[in-house]
């Protein structure tokens, strides 16, 4: 009698391993889907803002080449003309074709989960004071040239999704936007970056 | 004896008059920034064929105190010939146009460019990426660069974007940098007293790691609108050099614990000169007073 309840605890025991391990399995696997869909989301995002930068490269492409040192003359007129042309081609470009809904929950994600809720506080207040506060955010307006350019923090900028040299993220209140760092016009933007 | 009271009468009135003159004429010669500032009285040691140079900051506003400075850096120039100036950001402040160029930098600085000085940029907070390919601020088409000279390399950051490909540029230069002087500017400050902005915790939590590991002997900044010598940390030495177009009066906190010295109460910017392995430096006052001086060690 004693051998059989020994068994029987024995078998529950088991039976109780083998659930939790399963249970361990399913949310290890739960992880790792989550991770691979981040990882697609964040290189979709990414091809779509190479494709901004191909198309802008093919344009100035076409344009007199600038040398690496030049004239504030020749910078301004290189960079209106690249403006120019620039637009002319963006003219249907709408919010949300680079910060797609998947892409914005996993910029909201990265930004939690990876900095910390002091820094985000820190940063809310120090955006909300800033002198660029009043910047209208607008797909293809124009960040003004004379309007303050924020620091993006270090920490913060090392978890997000790689951009390429062309363009950059920057903050304007609570909203992340990616701008053109020599046309500054507004590529696309997403609001409540800093949840 | 009437006669007499008439005279002295139309004296005290011609003489109270003068002195009225004089009193309006000195204030106008101030506005005017004609007021000469003390004759240039250099601490540095300038010795033959050292690597000498002027560090700046905040300077292009366009404004009458950015052209008074300018005057007193280049009569300090002849005193204490400097052929390199370090910017440490906020080159140009709002519309960055071509009249803006001239305006703000080319002919606040003119006697100096005229004269071969060449000026190495850093961009700061209100600088446009464009400024990179400005010929005279010689950054060569990029936001960060090295330069060296002397045996010292000079780094030049981007402060605004230290995204992972700078910083791993950063680290793979200073691993094969071969010179023993290491110098980095660029705008905001990871370590500062100053009440508007102060310690930027977050650059400082990226680079002074990075600087400590590599060898990096002194740091240039800007930002703050003052002067300010930082204790050593971790035996790397901070200025803070952004007060060549705008001064901030009394920001500097009072017993701030990193302040080696400061001065928060005019314009200044830096002369700096490397003989061996020391590193000599007098801050200068728009007054043409020296508020700060001394000696760094390089660290081994």
């Amino acid at each position: 009698m004693k051998f059989v309840v020994n068994t029987y605890t024995l078998l529950s025991v088991l039976a109780l391993a083998a659930l939790v391990t399963t249970a361990q399995n399913a949310s290890t696997d739960l992880k790792a889907q989550d991770v691979r869909t981040d990882t697609l989301v964040a290189a979709e995002f990414e091809n779509r803002v190479k494709e901004y930068t191909q198309r802008r490269e093919a344009i100035e492409a076409r344009l007199p080449r600038m040398p690496k040192q030049t004239t504030a003359k020749q910078i301004d007129v290189h960079k209106k003309a690249l403006l120019k042309r620039v637009l002319a081609v963006s003219k249907g470009a709408r919010r949300g074709q680079i910060f797609t809904p998947e892409a914005e929950s996993l910029i909201r994600k990265i930004v939690t989960v990876q900095y910390p809720e002091r820094n985000r506080e820190e940063l809310r207040k120090e955006l909300a004071e800033a002198e660029n506060k009043t910047v209208a955010v607008k797909v293809n307006a124009l960040y003004p040239e004379a309007a303050e350019r924020l620091e993006m923090p270090p920490t913060l900028l090392l978890t997000l999704p790689q951009l390429p040299k062309q363009v950059r993220y920057r903050f304007v209140g609570t909203s992340l936007l990616i701008v053109d760092r020599e046309i500054h016009l507004i590529i696309d933007f997403m609001t409540n970056a800093l949840p | 004896m009437k006669r007499t009271h008439t005279f002295l009468f139309v004296l005290y009135f011609v003489l109270v008059g003068l002195s009225a003159q004089s009193i309006a004429l000195g204030q106008r010669l101030d506005s005017l920034g004609t007021a000469k500032a003390k004759s240039p009285s250099v601490t540095l040691p300038m010795r033959e064929g050292s690597l000498r140079l002027a560090v700046f900051g905040d300077a292009g506003r366009g404004s009458k105190d950015q052209y008074d400075l300018g005057r007193v850096m280049a009569d300090y120039r002849q005193a204490f010939a400097f052929d390199w100036v370090l910017l440490t950001g906020d080159n140009i402040y709002g519309n960055d146009s071509p009249a803006d160029m001239k305006n703000k930098f080319e002919l606040p600085y003119k006697s100096m460019l005229d004269a071969g000085v060449k000026f190495y940029g850093s961009l700061g907070n209100h600088d446009t990426s464009n400024q990179r390919l400005y010929a005279p601020f010689n950054m060569n088409g990029e936001e960060y660069y090295r330069i060296e000279r002397n045996g010292v390399s000079f780094y030049a950051l981007n402060s605004n974007y230290l995204d992972k490909k700078q910083l791993d540029w950063l680290t793979a230069e200073l691993a094969k940098d071969p010179n023993a002087w290491r110098v980095a500017f660029f705008h905001h400050p990871p370590y500062s007293s100053g009440g508007r902005h102060g310690s930027d915790d977050e650059v400082r939590a990226v680079l002074h790691p990075i600087f400590v590991k590599s060898g990096i002997d002194v740091v240039f900044n800007g930002h703050d609108h003052f002067y300010e010598r930082v204790k050593p940390q971790d035996g790397i030495t901070y200025f803070v050099a952004g007060a060549a177009g705008k001064i901030r009066k009394g920001d500097l906190k009072d017993g701030s614990r990193i302040t080696a010295a400061g001065f928060d109460a005019d314009l200044s910017f830096m002369i700096v000169e490397f003989v061996g392995d020391d590193m000599h430096f007098q801050a200068i006052s728009k007054a043409g007073n020296t508020v700060d001086s001394g000696v760094i060690k390089r660290r081994d």
